[in-house]
C-alpha cells in the first residue's frame, strides 16, 4: 500500500540486525511508560501505556513488519482479497494456544471480532466495514452474517463494500485474539496489575516461541523519574514524547496521534464556520512544535500526514475573517493530557483575539467522555491514536472517537479503496464535513539503556516486547 | 623460519631415510604409469622440484626407490632449467622432471612428471639438444598421510600475516550452524539453515541438501542449530535443530541427505579420532544446557544452570581440546577430560571455533566480536600467547554468527569457516562462508 510505504520511508531508519551477540534468554526487561497501564482489553485500551501492556499480552492475525508491509501473525499468510475487494479467507496457523494452553482456533477469531462492536469498545471500526455490522451495532442481529467459521482453522469475512486494504485492520492491537476467558495469546501472560504497573511472565505457547526475557514490567513514570531511572541502569527502556540525554536513542513512534478540535454545530449554530475559520487560521506547524513533546507534524485531514501526506504543498492558513462577535464557547480538554491542556489555553488566546471569549474547561477522563457523549461543549480537543496504516481506516478510527459509530462506517465505506491522492481530496471533505478541524499529529521517543537489544520499531510505532533482550555487563 | 614442533615431532618418528608411505605408494604409481624403461635405454637423470623445499627429498627418494624397482638407472639432478643439457652431457637416456605437491582442498599428494629423452639421436646429429622423440607426461596422485601434509606445506611468505581472510561461498538464507570434516567421500563442510541442511564441498558448493518438515516442531524465536561431521553410526553427519524431537544422522545418496537414524540427544560437536559431544538444548530455547558427554547419555544432568551459545572442539585435539561459550559471551577452554583448560576467555562472539591454524598443536580460537551494531570482525585468539589477538579483521558488514574449524584448503592443517550473516537488497538473509587460513599458498 502507498500510504504505508511512504510512512515507512519517511519515519522507520534502517535497524541494523544484531550483531554477533544471539539473543540470551532470560531475566527482566524493564519499560517505563507515560502512564501506569490500566486496561488488558484489546476492545478498551486507547492510550499508549495500555496499548503496549495489549501488545505485550496479546497476539495479532496480521502484524506490521518494519517497512510498513503485512506480515502473517496468527494467520498462516496475509489474506488475498477476493470478490473484488470484499471478501477474505482467514487461516491459522496450526497449533496456536492461547498463554493458559488453550487452543486457538477460528472461532476465538470470530468471537474476539464481534466483541470490537460491543458497547464500550473504542475500537468498532476494525469490524465495522464486516457485513452486517450495523445490524449488530443496533442489536438487530445476535451474530455477525459477514463472519463465517469454516473450520477449526479458517474463517471467511465479508464485508458490507469492497474495501481491499481492510487486512490492516487485523495488524492494529486492537484486533487481537482472546480468549472467552480474556485470556491473550502474546509473548507475555499477567502476573499482577495494580496502580504501580503491570508485571508480566513468559508465554511457553507464543506461537513465534517463547520471549527472551522471563519477564517485563511496564511501569508509569513522569519525565523525572524517567531520566533518574535510566541513568541508574534501572530501566531498559522508556517510552516519552521527551528525549533523555545519555540514554541511547532508538527509532521514535511515528507521528501518529492525532490532536482533532472537534465542533459542536448543535451549540454553535451560525457561528461554526467562524469558529472553523479561527481555529483553522492558527499556524498548526507552530502550534506542533510549541505544544507537542514529542516528534509532530502538522495535520491538515483527520488523517495524519505520515500515512496520507498532501500531495502539494500545504495550504495557506485560512484567514480568521473580521468582525468580532460577541460569543462564549465552552473548549473542552482532557485532564490528563499536558499536550492538550496547552493546546487548549492556546486555543483561548486566539479565540479571544478573533473576538470568541472561550472558556477552556479541562475535565478527568470518565466527565470528559460523559460531555463529550452529551454534545455538552463548543469546541473539544480529542485526542484519537490511529492503528492502522491505511489512511480509509484511520479515517474511520478518528470518525468513530469524534462522531460515532454509523458515521464511522459511511466514512469507512467512502475513503475505501481509494488512491492517495483521490483518499486525500475524500479527506478533506469528510474533515469538513464532520466539523473536525485536525491540529497535529504526535508520536513518541523511545530511550534505551545501555544494555538493551533486540528493540524493532514496527511502521506503526509498536514493537514486539517478546523480542527484547539484555546484553550483560562488558559485553555492552 | 624453524619448523612447528609437530612437524618436527613427525620427521623425527620417522624410519631414517624412508619416505612417508603416502609418499611412497604416489611413486610407485607414477612409476607404474612410466613403466619399465624401453630398448634399454635405463640411464635416467631425475629432477623433483616442489613449491615446498621440504618435499622434494622425500619425493626424491620414493621416486628413485620406485624407479629403481622397475629397472632404471637413477641420477639425482640438481640442474634447474639447465637440467636438460646437463642430463645429455652426463651421457644419460632420460630426464624425468617430476613436479611434487599437495592437491588443493583434497588431502591428496600429486606428482607430475615430464619424461624427456636425453640420448643423442643419430638422424638429429646436426641439430644440437635435438630430442629424439617428444617428451611423455605421466603422473598420479593419492592420499596423504599426515607426514606427507606436513612436508607438503608450503613456506609462509616472508612478512605474511598470520591468517588470510578470504569469502568461500554465498549460502541464501541465515546459516545458523556450521561444520567441516569427512563426509565419507572426503572433507566437506556442513551447514544448517532454519530450512535445509546442507553439505558444501570444501570450495563451497553444494552437494546435497536435505529440507526437514518442520511440521509439529516446537517454534523457537531465535532459530539455532548444532551440526557436526564425524562417525555417527549410519552416517557422518549429525544434526539438530532447536525445536525439533530428536536429533537426525544422514547419510548422502546423490545429491540427497537421507535420515538413517535418530539420536535422542544433540550432536554439539566432533574431531578426529571419533571424539564426540552430545548436548541438548534449553526447552523453548535455541541456547544448549550445560550438559556435555562424549556418548549418548539419557541420564545427564547440567552441570550447572548457565546456558551455552555453542560448543566447539579442535578438530586435531590438544591442549585445548573443547571451547564452551556461555550466555554471558564467555569462552571457557577445556581439556581432552572436559575439564578447564585455562582461564575463561570474555567478550567473544557467537560464531567461533576451535582451530590450530598453525599446526602447532594447540588451537586458536577463531572467533566474531561482540558488536551489536550491523558489522562484525574476525578475530583470531592464541590463548597462551602473551599478546592473544594475533589477527583482527577490519569490520564486516553483518554478522557473524556460525563458525567450524577444520581442514578445508588440504594442507593437513586446519583452517576455520565462519558465517557471515547479512541481508540481501529486498531484505532476505544471505550468509557469505569466510575462510581463515594460514595455508601459505592463500597467503598473499
Amino acid at each position: 500500500m502507498r500510504a504505508a510505504f511512504v510512512l515507512a520511508i519517511l519515519l522507520v531508519p534502517p535497524v541494523p540486525a544484531n550483531g554477533a551477540a544471539r539473543p540470551a534468554y532470560g531475566g527482566e526487561i524493564r519499560v517505563l511508560v507515560s502512564s501506569a497501564p490500566r486496561v488488558v482489553d484489546p476492545a478498551l485500551a486507547i492510550n499508549s501505556s495500555d496499548l503496549m501492556l495489549v501488545r505485550a499480552l496479546h497476539s495479532l492475525p496480521l502484524e506490521i513488519d518494519g517497512e510498513g508491509h503485512l506480515s502473517p501473525g496468527l494467520l498462516e499468510e496475509v489474506p488475498v482479497p477476493e470478490a473484488a475487494g470484499r471478501a477474505f479467507r482467514l487461516l491459522l496457523r496450526s497449533g496456536l494456544r492461547f498463554a493458559d494452553g488453550t487452543p486457538l482456533g477460528a472461532a476465538d477469531v470470530a468471537a474476539s471480532l464481534g466483541r470490537l462492536l460491543s458497547s464500550g469498545s473504542a475500537h468498532a471500526w476494525v469490524a465495522l466495514p464486516i457485513l452486517g455490522a450495523d445490524a449488530f451495532l443496533d442489536g438487530r442481529a445476535l451474530v455477525l452474517p459477514g463472519v463465517e467459521v469454516l473450520s477449526d482453522r479458517e474463517l471467511l469475512v465479508t464485508l458490507a463494500f469492497p474495501m481491499p486494504e481492510w487486512p490492516f485492520a487485523l495488524a492494529a492491537p486492537t484486533a487481537a485474539v482472546v480468549s472467552r476467558g480474556g485470556e491473550g495469546a502474546g509473548p507475555f501472560r499477567l502476573k499482577t496489575l495494580d496502580g504501580s504497573g503491570a508485571r508480566l511472565e513468559v508465554n511457553p505457547f507464543h506461537w513465534r516461541g517463547r520471549a527472551f526475557a522471563d519477564r517485563l514490567l511496564l511501569k508509569g513514570a513522569d519525565a523525572r523519574a524517567a531520566a533518574r531511572a535510566l541513568s541508574r541502569g534501572e530501566a531498559d527502556l522508556v517510552q516519552r514524547p521527551e528525549a533523555f540525554a545519555g540514554a541511547r536513542s532508538c527509532p521514535p513512534t511515528p507521528p501518529l496521534l492525532v490532536t482533532v478540535a472537534v465542533l459542536n454545530p448543535r451549540r454553535l449554530g451560525s457561528e461554526t464556520d467562524h469558529v472553523r475559520n479561527v481555529i483553522q487560521s492558527i499556524d498548526r506547524a507552530e502550534l506542533a512544535r510549541r505544544f507537542a513533546r514529542g516528534p509532530s507534524a502538522p495535520m491538515e485531514t483527520l488523517v495524519p500526514p505520515a500515512l496520507l501526506p498532501a500531495p502539494g504543498p500545504n495550504p495557506r492558513p485560512v484567514p480568521a475573517g473580521d468582525g468580532a462577535r460577541p460569543v462564549r464557547l465552552a473548549l473542552l480538554a482532557l485532564a490528563d493530557a499536558p499536550d492538550q491542556r496547552a493546546v487548549a489555553g492556546r486555543l483561548q488566546v486566539k479565540l479571544f483575539d478573533a473576538g470568541l471569549r472561550a472558556s477552556a474547561e479541562v475535565e478527568g477522563p470518565s466527565r470528559f467522555a460523559a460531555r463529550f457523549g452529551a454534545e455538552d461543549y463548543d469546541v473539544a480537543l480529542v485526542a484519537v491514536p490511529v492503528l492502522s496504516l491505511a489512511p480509509s481506516l484511520a479515517a474511520g478510527q478518528v470518525a468513530l472517537a469524534t462522531r460515532g459509530p454509523m458515521v464511522a462506517r459511511r466514512v469507512l465505506a467512502e475513503m475505501a479503496g481509494l488512491s492517495q491522492d483521490a483518499a486525500f481530496a475524500r479527506a478533506e471533505e469528510l474533515t469538513r464535513a464532520l466539523d473536525l478541524v485536525p491540529l497535529f499529529a504526535t508520536g513518541e521517543r523511545n530511550s534505551a539503556g545501555p544494555g538493551l537489544e533486540g528493540l524493532r520499531v514496527f511502521a506503526d510505532g509498536g514493537f514486539d516486547p517478546g523480542e527484547l533482550w539484555r546484553l550483560e555487563g562488558e559485553n555492552r | 623460519m624453524a619448523a612447528p614442533p609437530l612437524v618436527l615431532a613427525i620427521l623425527l618418528a620417522a624410519p631414517a631415510g624412508a619416505p612417508p608411505p603416502a609418499l611412497s605408494a604416489v611413486a610407485e604409481g607414477l612409476g607404474q604409469a612410466l613403466g619399465p624403461p624401453a630398448n634399454g635405454r635405463r640411464g635416467m637423470a631425475l629432477l623433483v622440484e616442489a613449491r615446498a623445499g621440504a618435499l622434494v627429498g622425500p619425493a626424491e627418494a620414493a621416486l628413485s626407490d620406485s624407479l629403481a624397482h622397475l629397472g632404471y638407472s637413477v641420477t639425482p639432478s640438481r640442474g634447474g632449467p639447465e637440467a636438460e643439457s646437463t642430463a645429455r652431457a652426463a651421457g644419460q637416456d632420460w630426464l624425468l622432471r617430476v613436479q611434487a605437491g599437495l592437491v588443493p582442498g583434497r588431502r591428496e599428494v600429486a606428482l607430475v612428471g615430464e619424461l624427456i629423452p636425453t640420448w643423442d639421436s643419430f638422424f638429429l646429429q646436426r641439430q644440437a639438444g635435438a630430442r629424439a622423440r617428444a617428451p611423455r607426461l605421466v603422473q598420479a596422485r593419492g592420499p596423504a598421510d599426515p607426514e606427507t601434509l606436513s612436508l607438503g606445506r608450503e613456506e609462509r611468505p616472508p612478512g605474511s600475516p598470520f591468517a588470510r581472510i578470504r569469502t568461500l561461498s554465498r549460502i541464501s538464507g541465515r546459516v545458523l550452524a556450521l561444520a567441516i570434516g569427512d563426509a565419507g567421500d572426503g572433507p566437506a563442510i556442513a551447514a544448517v539453515t532454519p530450512d535445509a541442511v546442507l553439505l558444501l564441498s570444501t570450495t563451497g558448493r553444494e552437494v546435497a541438501r536435505r529440507e526437514p518438515d518442520r511440521s509439529g516442531w516446537q517454534r523457537i524465536r531465535d532459530p539455532a542449530a548444532m551440526v557436526a561431521l564425524g562417525d555417527f553410526g549410519g552416517g557422518r553427519l549429525a544434526v539438530e535443530q532447536a525445536g525439533a524431537p530428536q536429533a537426525e544422522v544422514l547419510a548422502r545418496n546423490g545429491d540427497r541427505l537421507e535420515v538413517v537414524a535418530t539420536l535422542p540427544a544433540a550432536p554439539v560437536c566432533a574431531a578426529e579420532g571419533g571424539v564426540r559431544l552430545f548436548g541438548a538444548f534449553a526447552p523453548g530455547e535455541g541456547l544448549l544446557l550445560d550438559e556435555l558427554t562424549p556418548s549418548v547419555d539419557p541420564e545427564a544432568r547440567p552441570r550447572s544452570d548457565r546456558h551455552l551459545f555453542g560448543v566447539s572442539a579442535a578438530p586435531q585435539g590438544g591442549p585445548i581440546a573443547f571451547a564452551a561459550l556461555d550466555s554471558s559471551l564467555a569462552l571457557t577452554l577445556l581439556g581432552p577430560d572436559l575439564k578447564p583448560a585455562g582461564p575463561p576467555i570474555p567478550g567473544v562472539g557467537v560464531g567461533f571455533a576451535l582451530a590450530d591454524l598453525h599446526g602447532d598443536g594447540t588451537a586458536e580460537v577463531v572467533a566474531s566480536s561482540t558488536r551489536t551494531d550491523g558489522t562484525d570482525r574476525v578475530r583470531v585468539i592464541a590463548p597462551f600467547a602473551e599478546q592473544p589477538v594475533v589477527l583482527e579483521s577490519p569490520p564486516l558488514t553483518g554478522a557473524i554468527l556460525a563458525a567450524a574449524g577444520g581442514d578445508v584448503t588440504g594442507d593437513g592443517v586446519d583452517d576455520a569457516v565462519l558465517a557471515l550473516v547479512s541481508r540481501e537488497s529486498d531484505g532476505s538473509p544471505v550468509t557469505d562462508l569466510l575462510l581463515v587460513t594460514a595455508d601459505p599458498r592463500e597467503l598473499p
